[in-house]
């Protein structure tokens, strides 16, 4: 594929020599090659259509211009090396050029046994023409963003880059500045969804790419959603990805959403969710990180009104040289809301895992029932684990608890199930993966709870490297639109 | 089957087996007596390989071969099974699980061929039976939540499951009432083959009134020092240890 041409490169001008295209002086060098980005492609960015999007992109330039990428030293980012992950030479597809996904590839993570509505994004695009068979019900829309700000501008623009504010976090920023596209999903009042809606984004590229996906959804009162989104990287290439999703869970609506990582070892994600619930809704977030690179998911819930409910689960595993870090922050604004957090890493070998999580219980949030919980498998001498649980309280009528646990493989119960035959391999997958279950069993979604436990043993046994494995029967449910 | 020659084993720096022969042929029961601290529960874990304890000197032959030179697993593949004397919990391991696990490896182990899902559902079902054990309990994860004496249950129906041919019960008896006593007994006869060998590590008479020993020992200080029939343990029922010389 010929399209050295036309993928922009984040150093076209010597990046190191730094304030080119007007990069602030405050913009360290990996910050000021995106500003130049901006700078030199302005035009193909604001391109007609966007308005709702392009409204924000000189605030969020100004943002990033102003601070550049956090350092360790702020509090929120000591984990995980912001500049190091965006400081390389990477292309940005700018002018939206199609790498295509074959048939087959599309398929391969369909989870059986579960009918899920599937839609396809290819790195930040939107595949409109490959469209489910089955009809979402009245009013559902599941569509790609960019047609979504000229369709329902109205709903794009009370809705977008409102909840991830760009003057609170370089990522959001970059995102908000740099961002052409991602998807929309929007589920009326009342109605309750019966079927998940799946969403596979596949990473092609055949340079290094980095890109900027943005999801926007929105369950009005009284709705109810699954939304399940499965992360892969298709082509051995370094790939740099972005994503911001802003989710408004209206008034006793219920959004229920899974993500599940499945990319390599040369893919770098940063996402950020940020929730807001109104009274009486219910937003479920459940991270599951079975193969990855370098992960920074940073999750931030707002319980704005009374009887709201948040819960955020996390699975992380990690080997080789892999880095996972959640970062959470959970705002109980409103009195008498609920939140919950369970996550649980086993980190092998010279992995890194990080956890940290805040909750927020600001004054008037009385009657808050808030846990949280982290809890930790470290395989070996080498792998690194850091976990910080904050409970930040400022209400006195509160019922709060929060902990954390850092252990190995309990040696004893290794000796006993070699003393029956299982070989110490065995014995060990069979450990981890139990550790890893108490995640897995609060899903909802039956099926997706069963193969996740499969994908989990897989994970261990090591046949996940890539997904070849779980290629299902190509489905008879969609149809390509052309 | 078993020959144990000059065995020595330190836990930490303490020698606690100093020196023990011992020789259990095929079809043999031994019962092994004595205090506290005799090292009754050393020697049952250097057998079965628990890399706790550390074998300084002396060999130890099973069926020909060098048991000390086997791994753990391989050991329990080879037939040696140990009935433990407190079973781990292990919680998110479920029974089923983990015994699909043990009984494939043990198959393979033996030239087997993998057994058919239902054929070991039924044969779980069969040994489950034998010693009484709930059929709760085998859906559940291995020991969690298992009472004292439904884990000693679990034990002999794993036994029942794996079909060792030399098994070590490490105080089996402790903390059963009768009828879990007897039923667990019972069930290790039944079980049985006639080739099937044994070690059975108590401290009371009990549980010897069901399973009948050929071999008396009574272990002091890391040695033997006293090796009789049946009507050993009966009398160290009625009189203690402390007459032995």
């Amino acid at each position: 594929m010929n399209n050295e041409n036309t993928i922009s490169q984040t150093h076209t001008a010597p990046p190191l020599k730094g304030r080119a295209g007007g990069g602030s002086a405050c913009a360290g060098a990996a910050a000021t090659q995106y500003l130049d980005i901006f700078d030199s492609n302005r035009a193909l960015l604001c391109a007609d259509g966007l308005e709702p999007m392009n409204a924000h992109r000189d605030a969020a330039r100004e943002a990033l211009a102003h601070g550049g990428f956090p350092s360790k030293k702020v509090e929120r980012y000591r984990y995980t090396d912001v500049e190091a992950a965006f400081a390389p030479n990477y292309g940005v597809n700018l002018s939206r050029l199609k790498f295509g996904i074959n048939a087959r590839d599309l398929f391969r993570c369909n989870v059986p046994g579960l009918s899920t509505s599937m839609y396809f994004m290819e790195n930040d695009r939107f595949r409109s023409d490959l469209q489910p068979r089955t009809q979402l019900p009245e009013g559902v829309l599941v569509m790609s963003l960019a047609d979504a700000c000229t369709t329902y501008r109205e709903l794009v623009e009370q809705h977008y880059a409102q909840l991830a504010i760009v003057g609170d976090d370089a990522i959001v920023a970059l995102n908000t500045m740099l961002c052409q596209n991602g998807l929309f999903i929007y589920v009326p009042a009342g109605v309750q969804m019966v079927k998940p809606v799946q969403v596979i984004n596949v990473l092609r590229s055949t340079v290094p790419l980095m890109m900027n996906r943005r999801v926007l959804i929105i369950a009005e009162a009284g709705a109810k959603a699954q939304l399940l989104f499965c992360d892969h990287a298709q082509d051995d290439i370094d790939f740099l990805a972005t994503q911001v999703t802003e989710v408004y869970v209206g008034v006793g609506a219920q959004v229920e959403i899974y993500e599940l990582e499945e990319t390599h070892a040369k893919s770098h994600r940063f996402a950020h969710l940020q929730g807001d619930v109104a009274e009486g809704g219910t937003l479920s977030h459940y991270a599951v990180t079975l193969t990855c690179g370098e992960t920074r998911n940073q999750t931030d819930v707002r319980l704005s009104a009374p009887h709201a409910t948040a819960n955020l689960y996390g699975c992380a595993i990690a080997d080789a040289q892999q880095h996972i870090e959640n970062n959470t922050l959970i705002v109980h604004h409103a009195s008498e809301c609920e939140s919950k957090e369970l996550y649980k890493y086993v980190v092998d070998d010279q992995s890194v895992g990080a956890f940290a999580g805040r909750i927020l219980v600001e004054k008037g949030a009385q009657q808050t029932v808030s846990n949280e919980t982290n809890a930790n498998l470290v395989c070996t001498r080498e792998a690194r684990m850091y976990t910080q649980p904050m409970l930040e309280i400022y209400a006195d009528d509160v019922q709060c608890s929060h902990g954390s646990t850092v252990g190995q493989l309990n040696d004893d119960a290794l000796f006993y199930m070699r003393q029956r035959g299982i070989s110490e391999d065995d014995a060990r997958r069979l450990l981890k993966q139990a550790f890893a279950t108490e995640v897995i069993n609060h899903i909802t979604l039956e099926a997706l709870r069963d193969r996740l436990h499969h994908l989990v043993d897989k994970r261990f046994r090591g046949e996940l490297g890539n997904c070849q494995h779980c290629i299902a029967p190509l489905p008879t449910s969609h149809k390509i639109v052309k | 089957m078993l020959e144990i020659h000059n065995l020595h084993a330190t836990v930490g720096d303490k020698e606690i087996l100093k020196g023990i022969d011992l020789t259990i042929n095929d079809g043999e029961i031994h019962a092994l007596m004595g205090q506290n601290g005799a090292g009754k529960s050393t020697l049952s874990n250097v057998l079965v390989g628990n890399p706790a304890y550390t074998v300084t000197e002396g060999t130890v032959t099973f069926n020909g071969r060098d048991l000390l030179a086997m791994k753990p697993e391989e050991r329990a593949r080879e037939g040696v099974f140990l009935s433990f004397q407190q079973p781990v919990e292990i919680p998110g391991v479920s029974m089923m699980n983990f015994l699909k696990v043990a009984v494939a490896a043990r198959r393979e182990h033996l030239g087997l061929e993998p057994m058919k899902g239902n054929e070991f559902l039924q044969m779980v079902r069969e040994r489950r039976k034998l010693v009484e054990l709930d059929s709760k309990l085998t859906n559940r994860s291995v020991n969690e939540g298992f009472s004292g004496g439904e884990r000693k249950r679990n034990e002999i129906f794993q036994m029942a499951v794996l079909e060792p041919t030399f098994c070590i019960l490490d105080e089996t008896d402790s903390g059963l009432d009768v009828d879990a006593l007897r039923i667990v007994a019972e069930g290790f006869n039944k079980l049985r083959k006639p080739e099937t060998s044994a070690m059975v590590i108590t401290h009371y008479q009990r549980l010897l009134d069901y399973i009948r020993p050929d071999v008396v020992h009574v272990l002091r200080q890391g040695h033997i020092v006293k090796t009789g029939g049946p009507q050993l343990a009966a009398e160290i029922e009625n009189r203690g240890f402390d007459w032995i010389e």
